[in-house]
């Protein structure tokens, strides 16, 4: 398929746009869907942004929902792409679930928690065998001054069940 | 101390250098567009606190910059070294950067997320990158609690860094692969697979001085340690054909053009930003193949020859005089420098 604005080129990018309420699509090469501005010059910011921004049936409960911590509503948000703080995710979780699936494909963490960080001291006992599976992966990745840390930790637990 | 442009490091012919950015907010205050004057300002106190007097070994090395008492020439010239965003120069809001000796830690203090700590070190050293910043990290939560969700991860004022908050980068010098039009072939096959290419220093596609940034776009749903990985397996490949492709290039040719664009450097009296970006560009190309001496440093004189660099270095320049101090710089910084 050639692009719909040049002709010329091979068609790389699909874009939808909803403008007030009408759908506007369009087939473009890479140099024309650049050029074509907003839509893709800044990235997913804008993307999320322009595309939470048009879509008319959400602007039906704005008028009702606002963050009860900060007072934003889902049409400043859709607006700026910018949420008001950490409530509105809560808010708003309904609303802009389908623009998460959208940007990131999948809708669950599975990166980092915080106080499981390698360095954070967790609350429930721990037992020698969890430790001793901790220092290795330190020492793997040569965090020596860490790894020595745990393996006195070690030491400390086995002294008391030899007690 | 030197700067990390100022000295070599790992693959460093090919990879400039590598940048990791976490973005926090602390939990129990709204994100930074809802935030007032106070709000902003108290939050500056407690990221200062929370670092500078604690125990960490970093602690040391740390200094706190308030932006507001930063000239605008001299915050530029921190866009120009990488330390802070443009968008963060330009601010008139409170704001405030921790910043290391070597300037390879910059924490941001109410850029678009209340924190974001950078780390960005020469060649390819991600994991190294990534590991001071998660220690950073790690840390800070101990004091000042960052808001997480456990379904959407750390939570961020703008939802496409939701998850990790982790932009993960790799600036590379690609000459030849961008010279046989491969750059935009693999520019479509990394966007498929949640990855950017992008031109450093230039407008849409096109780069100057043959820089290309590569960085990962998704945040939610792939772990650090995954993001980071992917990254590291995207560039080496890069980086390995750019040095098959160099390796085929005819020696003689590829020395009279590092030898050319060494002669103008040194002789030159006018110097425009475009050309020196094409120069330098040359030079680099040069030192990774062996063909110029290592210690012209053309990483650390493209970023010194910036306009707020060059401010920084003799003051202030008249519009039409720019070109005239580069050229100065640069007959300066190459005179002692041969071709090997
Ligand atoms: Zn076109
Ligand atoms: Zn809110």
């Amino acid at each position: 398929m050639l692009c719909d604005k040049c002709g010329k080129n091979t068609a790389t990018t699909h874009i939808k746009r909803i403008i007030n309420g009408v759908v506007t699509e369009s087939n473009l090469c890479s140099e024309c869907a650049e050029k074509s501005g907003s839509l893709y010059k800044g990235g997913l910011y804008n993307m999320l942004a322009s595309v939470l921004g048009d879509v008319p049936e959400l602007k039906i409960n704005e008028n009702q929902k606002k963050c009860p911590v900060c007072g934003a509503t889902f049409s400043e948000i859709a607006k700026t792409g910018k949420m008001g703080c950490a409530e509105c995710y809560k808010t708003f979780g309904a609303e802009l679930m389908p623009y998460l699936k959208r940007v990131h494909g999948t809708v669950k963490h599975t990166g980092k928690i915080p106080n499981s960080a390698p360095l954070a001291v967790r609350p429930e006992p721990e037992n020698a065998d969890t430790l001793r599976m901790e220092m290795n992966r330190l020492v793997s990745e040569e965090r020596f001054e860490e790894a020595a840390v745990i393996r006195d930790k070690i030491k400390k637990l086995e002294e008391k069940e030899n007690e | 101390m030197s700067s990390w442009y100022a000295c070599g490091a790992p693959e460093d012919d090919i990879a400039v250098s590598c940048r990791v950015r976490l973005a926090r907010n602390v939990s129990g205050l709204p994100f930074l567009s809802k935030m007032t004057d106070e709000q902003r300002r108290e939050l500056m106190e407690r990221v200062k606190n929370a670092l500078l007097e604690s125990n960490t070994p970093y602690a040391k090395s740390l200094k706190f910059i308030d932006m507001s008492a930063v000239p605008h020439n001299e915050a530029w010239a921190m866009v120009e070294r990488h330390i802070i965003s443009p968008e963060f120069a330009e601010s008139t809001l409170s704001r405030a950067v921790i910043l290391s000796d070597d300037e390879s830690i910059s924490i941001m203090i109410g850029e678009e997320d209340h924190i974001r700590i950078q780390v960005i070190l020469g060649g390819m050293q991600l994991e190294k990158a990534y590991d001071i910043a998660e220690r950073l990290d790690a840390f800070l939560y101990e004091t000042l609690h960052f808001s997480f969700d456990k379904d959407l991860g750390f939570l961020t004022e703008c939802p496409t860094n939701l998850g990790t908050g982790l932009r993960a980068s790799v600036m590379l010098h690609l000459p030849v692969t961008e010279s046989d039009g491969e750059i935009r072939h693999i520019s479509e096959t990394v966007g498929k697979i949640g990855f950017t290419v992008r031109g450093m220093y230039g407008e849409g596609s096109g780069a100057k001085a043959s820089m290309y940034q590569v960085s990962n776009q998704i945040t939610l749903g792939i772990s650090e340690k995954s993001a980071i990985s992917n990254l590291n397996i995207i560039t080496r490949q890069l980086i390995q054909k750019e040095r098959v492709k160099r390796e085929s290039l005819e020696q003689l040719k590829a020395e009279d053009i590092c030898g050319r664009a060494l002669g103008i450097l040194k002789n030159c009296r006018i110097l425009t930003n475009e050309e020196m970006m094409k120069l330098l560009s040359a030079i680099k190309l040069g030192v990774g193949m062996g063909i110029i001496e290592e210690k012209a440093m053309p990483v650390k004189l493209l970023i010194e020859g910036q306009p707020h660099m060059l401010m920084k270095k003799y003051g202030s320049i008249a519009e039409n005089e720019y070109d005239i101090y580069r050229a100065t710089f640069m007959r300066e910084q190459l005179s002692g420098i041969k071709e090997v």
